[in-house]
């Protein structure tokens, strides 16, 4: 009895009698609704952001990202300006002005220097780039399997479904960090393989199962039935009815991958796992293997600051995922009456 | 009941089956040749290199070698550890596997009962400093960088306060002379301390049993009782002082896991709690003027068990990790340094036979999990 | 006090009860004093939010933390419970006053065996000392209430509703209260097992005479029940009276509204109309009599000062201006005020 909407368009230019199908005024041009749907997108955000600033938690945590966020700017600002690369760069580097290496805290190197006489704080901000970047990238492929096999899952149901949330089964059933280190046996890990990895495991594993079953309560919505009776087809409603409205909840997963990604990372390379050029679990694995780590405190620049970013930035994109879950899941928040 | 454990026991089947061909397919995948490193491994000699390749079916087709791999892997024939040579890796895994499961039962059994303990208390009492305390520190925990934390407990209570040893399994020095084996040892302790609990279970079964009303005075008494002997029992043998020398060793290990996963059941069942606190028959509990810690704990907590044991499979999963990188912090010679050994040196079929047993063991906790579930709900049980 | 010269089981003087809000301070009970005799049964009746089941919880001092009783007493038998400290008032709860939940198919613990959740209240209050006289007295209280005794050792999700039902009241016999609180005990069944429930549960009172405090939503189930009759709006007890002569002339406007809003059970009407607007905002109520917006009959004085009135009637009525409609032709009362 109903046509797709675009049938019903095509119909009506066809015929030259009629300049114009009064549908086509009753219908908001495509750029309106987008401009529409972007307005209500932005309350939604409003809405959401002020239940986000309530979480004092969430909020400090974001600060917190924020300014490892600056971090990773700085490092390349300040080897092209003020930093000579053969002293300061993190790898090859070597601080000429000591001879008492791993030195300790001085004016030209704020955060003193490693065994290998390179300058710690360099090290530091350059990982933290290759964090964010494993951490990103790991949380995306996670989030865009996770939320694709969870809408199709949930649409299709039936074997589809049986068949994907077996593997997340699998998957779930594995300990995670001892597969890596398994793998990091087979293949040389670098950063990009490790983010792939990371994000395949996560996005065909819990987190598919989580978006699965959202996906399932908005496949029931009165507009799903309404697209559907509209002649959308499967692939319409899939990516533009069920998608768009898992987008929170994996936004909020993403946090949790990246927290898991960059603690894989460090685990890993602290064990000397990984081929990459540096990161925190790398630094703290040169002191470790130098035998710095059990000079406890004598030593502290050589663990502490890498030692802090590692527990600080994950347990800050843990946090903002925890206030973020009060935010999309209204149940857990704390006052409801 | 039987229907609900087929079924698991079914799914659980074939994800064993799925992680051997996981093995299988990655071992394929990786660069390289599987046959070759077996032809060109120095270690071996020409024969047994002869043998494995007849073994494995490494001149044949893909599929064969497949076939073969899967009968091998269910026969525990994972050939032969490069870095072991000529021990077998079964044989090599067979010595380690014991360890690793007493670091990990015994840390997850703690670290539940711990976790479970505060989240029950705090959740009771809410606002109070217990509660921030609790918090705070377990979730420091819980986000803290494993290795790191590992490291600094041995320099606290090893270098500092040198109360325990640096890591490893026993002491040198304490064995020169000995004339029994520390596996040999080791397994006298796994046995005794099974049967203690076996004995703790008796206790309390046949004095629940009994006919009288009110809690059984005797249990903890008796209990109390065993667990002091144990201990004089073995002073008193030949090989004590070596049990204790292992038994020193263990305790930080089992401290350092337990520290890091306790939170993680202490936050969930505290938010479990929260739940079922508000339940009618937790009110209805309270009416019946039962005493406040029987309404918390046979009412509240008993319910706020369940969710929380259902997770207990991803705080298991949790720790098989965390044993692996404790072991390599502490140089304890389980599974998760033998895997990391393995790793590191390449040596391919350990790492393999590994893998295996690191899958078997997650399904292990799988199948534990859910018989204490089907104990726990009798909702299920009586399906 | 009433005619009668028995010592009553229960005096509630003046009980008054604050629930602390985000909103503000809620007056969820007001000055609502009542008695009750040995054998006796009264029903409270009330549109929700009106603060019955406030009066029960208050009675066995099951409050939440956010309430606070601000005046009154509880006289159970001579003894003030509001006076007792936490543990005497344990010994109290269940072995004096029993309850009956609202939702009595969830005050049943689904972990624990229906039995062993009533064994263990006859523990707690000592009243066997052994096992097998414990389970004897459970199936002594199955058969009361028309549960086969060996279902005790069944779960309850092995029993149906009404089956939880009776079980929920063999459970608040077990210690020989001397009063028994149903708080709409069988609102979530259908309505013949309802209606046979009452009558047991009557039955059940009557044998043992004990006071019973029925409260419900519905008059003509508190109708069938009890031998008097209170009306609760908005925190306070607006009528009482024995149930016969409520029924047949009630005197005040919402008591004679709520009963043309259910059909009573003589099958007769009331020529008034139903109910007007909302129940007030009890955060802050109206001034004067509570009633008095929806109230067809209010003036001045209604606007201005609540209606006072002496207990010392059989059937009084706060109102200004009480009816004096009579149902059937006999037995037409004055009102007072």
């Amino acid at each position: 009895m109903i046509s797709p909407q675009s049938d019903q368009q095509n119909f009506s230019r066809e015929p030259p009698g009629i300049p114009e199908s009064p549908l086509v005024d009753l219908h908001p041009g495509r750029w309106q609704m987008a401009l529409a749907r972007a307005r209500l997108a932005l309350r939604s955000f409003r809405g959401g952001w002020a239940i986000f600033v309530e979480s004092r938690i969430g909020v400090l945590s974001l600060a917190t990202i924020v300014l490892f966020a600056l971090m990773a700017i700085s490092h390349p600002i300040l080897m092209a300006t003020v930093w000579d690369a053969e002293v300061y760069d993190p790898v090859t580097g070597y601080a000429f002005d000591r001879l008492d290496h791993p030195a300790p805290p001085n004016w030209r190197h704020p955060l003193g220097t490693d065994p290998l006489g390179r300058d710690v704080l360099s090290q530091l901000l350059s990982s933290t780039r290759s964090e964010f970047v494993l951490g990103i990238t790991a949380a995306l492929v996670t989030v865009g399997i996770a939320t694709t096999v969870g809408a199709v899952a949930a649409y299709y149901g039936g074997l589809v479904d049986a068949l994907f949330m077996r593997l997340a089964d699998l998957i779930i059933a594995l300990p995670g960090i001892s597969l890596l280190i398994v793998l990091s046996a087979l293949f040389r890990l670098n950063l990009f393989y490790l983010a792939l990895i990371i994000g395949i495991l996560g996005g065909f594993g819990g987190t598919a199962i989580i978006l699965k079953s959202q996906a399932l309560s908005i496949r029931v919505k009165p507009y799903i039935e309404a697209a559907r009776v509209a002649g959308g087809g499967h692939f319409h409603i899939i990516f533009v009815h069920i998608i768009p409205n898992l987008l929170p909840l994996s936004l909020l997963y993403m946090m949790f991958t990246v927290t898991g990604a960059i603690f894989a990372e460090a685990v890993l390379s602290f064990l000397g796992l990984l081929d990459l050029r540096m990161s925190w679990g790398i630094m703290i694995h040169t002191a470790n293997t130098g035998g710095y780590l059990l000079g406890g405190t004598r030593y502290w620049w050589l663990i502490i600051p890498a030692g802090a970013s590692i527990t600080f930035l994950c347990s800050a994109f843990y946090l903002v995922g925890r206030a973020l879950d009060e935010v999309v899941n209204p149940r857990l928040r704390r006052h409801t009456s | 009941m039987t229907g609900y454990l087929a079924k698991r026991a079914g799914q659980m089947a074939l994800t064993l089956f799925l992680i051997v061909t996981l093995t299988f397919f990655l071992v394929q995948a990786q660069p390289g040749d599987y046959a070759t490193f077996y032809a060109l491994n120095p270690d071996l000699p020409a024969e047994v290199r002869a043998q494995i390749k007849e073994s494995f079916g490494l001149d044949k087709p893909l599929w064969q070698q497949y076939l073969v791999h899967m009968k091998n892997t269910f026969t525990g024939n994972f050939g032969v550890s490069f870095g072991h040579f000529p021990r077998p890796v079964l044989d090599v895994l067979a010595e380690r596997l014991p360890r690793t499961a007493v670091l990990f039962l015994t840390a997850t059994a703690v670290s539940f009962y711990v976790g479970f303990f505060l989240g029950k208390a705090i959740a009771w009492r809410r606002g109070g400093v217990l509660e921030y305390a609790a918090t705070i520190s377990g979730a420091t925990l819980f986000t803290a960088f494993t290795p790191a934390f590992g490291l600094m407990m041995i320099w606290i209570f090893a270098f500092k306060l040198g109360w325990l040893p640096v890591g490893k399994f026993l002491d040198p020095l304490v064995w020169r002379g000995a004339e029994v084996s520390a596996n040999h040892v080791f397994s006298y302790m796994l046995v005794t301390g099974a049967a203690f609990i076996a004995f703790a279970f008796l206790v309390l079964f046949f004095f629940r049993r009994s006919g009288r009303i009110g809690s059984a005075p005797l249990v903890r008494p008796v209990i109390a009782v065993a667990a002091l002997a144990i201990p004089v029992a073995w002073a008193f043998s030949d090989i004590g002082y070596l049990a204790l020398d292992i038994l020193r060793h263990m305790i930080l290990p089992i401290v350092t896991l337990t520290l890091i996963s306790f939170a993680g059941t202490m936050l969930l069942t505290r938010n479990s709690m929260l739940e079922t606190m508000r339940e009618d028959y937790v009110m209805a509990a309270r009416a019946k003027g039962l005493p406040e810690k029987v309404v918390r704990d046979r009412h509240a907590a008993r319910n706020a068990l369940l969710p929380v044991v259902t997770s207990l499979v991803y705080s298991l999963i949790f720790a098989i990790d965390g044993s692996v990188i404790i072991e390599g912090v502490f140089s304890w010679p389980g599974m998760g340094m033998t895997l990391l050994d393995a790793v590191r040196s390449e040596d391919l079929p350990l790492v393999m036979g590994s893998m295996v047993f690191i899958g078997l063991f997650s399904l292990l906790a799988h199948v534990i999990v859910d018989v204490l579930y089907v104990y726990l709900d009798p909702r299920i049980r009586y399906q | 006090m009433t005619t009668s010269t028995h010592t009553p089981v229960l005096q509630v003087i003046d009980l008054s009860l604050r629930y602390q809000t985000r909103q503000g301070e809620v007056q969820a009970v007001e000055g609502v004093s009542f008695e009750l005799q040995q054998g006796q049964s009264l029903g409270l009746v009330g549109e929700s939010g009106c603060g019955k089941t406030s009066v029960a919880t208050s009675l066995m001092r099951l409050l939440p933390e956010n309430a606070r009783l601000t005046r009154g007493q509880v006289r159970l038998n001579g003894t003030d419970l509001l006076e007792l400290d936490d543990e005497e008032m344990r010994s109290y709860r269940w072995r004096r006053i029993a309850m009956v939940f609202q939702a009595a198919m969830n005050s049943l613990d689904p972990v624990h065996r229906v039995g062993q959740q009533i064994i263990e209240a006859i523990e707690a209050h000592g009243m066997e000392t052994t096992v097998s006289d414990a389970r004897e007295r459970v199936a002594r209280l199955f058969r009361m209430v028309g549960l086969d005794p060996q279902l005790m050792d069944r779960y309850p999700h092995e029993f149906s509703g009404g089956m939880r039902q009776r079980a929920v009241i063999a459970m608040a016999l077990s210690c020989d209260p001397d009063l028994i609180i149903a708080d709409e005990p069988t609102t979530a069944l259908d309505v013949i097992v309802q209606d046979r429930i009452l009558r047991e549960l009557k039955l059940v009172q009557q044998e043992l005479r004990m006071g019973m405090i029925y409260i419900s939503h519905d008059i003509g189930v508190v109708a069938e029940v009890t031998d008097r009759i209170g009306v609760m709006y908005a925190g306070r007890l607006v009528e009482l009276g024995d149930t016969a002569d409520v029924f047949r002339s009630p005197m005040h406007p919402y008591t004679a509204a709520l009963m043309s809003s259910f059909p009573s059970v003589h099958g007769e009407r009331l020529p008034l109309q139903g109910l007007a607007g909302e129940p007030p905002n009890l955060i802050d109520p109206p001034s004067g009599c509570p009633f008095h917006p929806r109230c067809q009959y209010a003036d001045e004085v209604c606007r201005t000062e609540f209606p006072e009135r002496s207990i010392h009637e059989d059937h009084w009525a706060a109102c200004w201006h009480p009816l004096e409609v009579t149902v059937t032709g006999d037995g037409s009362r004055d009102g007072c005020g």
